[in-house]
């Protein structure tokens, strides 16, 4: 798992650290169970500061996403959601939101936007049915 | 719930050599925890401010405080807590760097071994050279070493990369810093001044922007990053006439716009897509594209 701050998105960096290990977990380039990297070379690597890092890790773990093992360091959980179902869907309809109000001003009728979405969902699952087969390599 | 004591507490702070202000009516609060940065150009008042702070200047109106305390009242207390590197390191040139460290060190409570080894093999120092043959960069490692290993709750630092060839720059600011927080995450506060803030820019979670001695701009960096946006926007003919009011600098070229906003992006954006352009992107200003549109508008 590689990870990539862009200054320029105007996303806070915490923020992108947490998006970013979401993707790599839903893609599966981050599997239940594997390690993430230590706080501190990843803030080095990053370039950032490393209290960033902790709360964008802390973030997950209040997500559900990865777990802390004192001693051991932090893990993807396997099932990652500790939140209920509602709350879950409320989260991911701001996102929703926010991405058809984006097509709106693309020019993106809803007929496109949602084949669009069909077909993100299959690379992604692609990726991750990919990233399986290697594992039984 | 009570706010804990700041870091760091500068109230209409002024101070002049001779009849020019160095630094005139400055305000500055440093929460603990923090990594600030205090950005301005060369005499914009940085080192000035820094040395009101550890009573090396006194202050000619208005108030200094670190860790609630008067540095002038209680210095031994207060620098017993902070560690300094100025601008321009000097060592005694005939120690070696690891008399020089034991040196140092004598003057501390604490000093952590385990930090020093770690910077020492990651900075490829050799302790028995002699410190005045070090090169400028080794002795800015050397220094930032001897500011760390202490464990004080602040630290506060000059220009620390100034001077250095940018690989050097590259390594080892984040390093220093990293080793530094490690020890106490959340409690390690950071006052750092410079003029070259690419390198910085992931690292300062809050920053002041001074010039002419005057507090120009403080904001949290994230904040900033979302407030200050370029906007580009290129028309089929050349761009209407619009209200632009809000952008902060206006550049035309031919078909093609671009704005700096400041906070008024979205509304910016708004007006800018009432009138169809072929395309219009934004993306967010770095911090150092920040510092260069505040002192120049």
């Amino acid at each position: 798992m590689i990870l990539q701050i862009n200054f320029k998105s105007g996303m806070p960096i915490y923020l992108q650290v947490v998006d970013q290990i979401k993707a790599a977990a839903a893609s599966g380039a981050l599997r239940p169970g594997e390690v993430l990297p230590s706080i501190r070379p990843l803030a080095e690597e990053l370039r950032v500061n490393r209290n960033t890092v902790a709360k964008a890790y802390s973030e997950l773990e209040s997500l559900g996403v990865i777990e802390t093992l004192p001693g051991r360091g932090c893990f993807l959980k396997g099932n990652h959601s500790a939140l209920r179902k509602e709350v879950r869907r409320k989260l991911l309809i701001v996102e929703i939101d926010q991405a058809i109000v984006q097509a709106h001003h693309l020019q993106v009728p809803r007929q496109e936007f949602l084949e669009l979405v069909n077909e993100r969902m299959d690379v992604l699952e692609d990726k991750r049915h990919a990233n399986v087969n290697h594992k039984e390599d | 719930m009570k706010s804990p004591t700041p870091a760091i507490q500068i109230e209409n702070l002024t101070y002049a050599y001779g009849r020019a202000d160095a630094v005139h009516d400055l305000n500055l609060t440093v929460q603990p925890g923090r990594c600030y940065g205090l950005f301005g150009r060369n005499g914009a008042g940085k080192t000035t401010t820094m040395k009101c702070l550890l009573n090396l200047l006194r202050p000619q109106s208005g108030h200094v405080r670190v860790f609630g305390l008067d540095p002038a009242e209680h210095e031994v207390a207060v620098k017993r807590r902070l560690a300094y590197v100025p601008e321009q390191v000097a060592f005694y040139p005939w120690m070696s760097v690891r008399e020089t460290l034991d040196y140092l060190a004598s003057f501390r409570v604490q000093w952590n071994r385990k930090t020093e080894q770690e910077l020492f093999v990651r900075f490829q120092l050799d302790p028995a050279q002699r410190t005045g043959s070090l090169s400028k960069g080794q002795r800015t490692q050397v220094a930032l070493i001897a500011a760390v290993c202490p464990e004080a709750e602040l630290l506060v630092l000059d220009e620390p990369t100034s001077g250095l060839d940018p690989i050097v720059r590259r390594e080892f600011i984040e390093t220093v810093i990293g080793a530094y927080q490690e020890g106490n995450p959340g409690n390690r506060t950071i006052l750092v001044s410079t003029h070259l803030i690419t390198e910085f820019e992931g690292l300062i979670d809050e920053f002041t922007i001074i010039d002419n001695g005057r507090t120009v701009l403080t904001l949290d960096s994230d904040q900033a990053r979302e407030r200050y946006q370029k906007i580009r926007a290129r028309f089929a003919q050349s761009p209407p006439e619009l209200d632009l009011k809000g952008a902060l600098r206006v550049r035309r070229y031919g078909r093609e716009l671009e704005l700096i906003a400041n906070g008024a992006g979205p509304e910016l954006m708004e007006r800018l897509r009432q009138h169809n352009p072929e395309a219009l992107s934004t993306e967010a200003l770095t911090l150092e594209e920040i510092f260069v549109a505040t002192l120049k508008s």
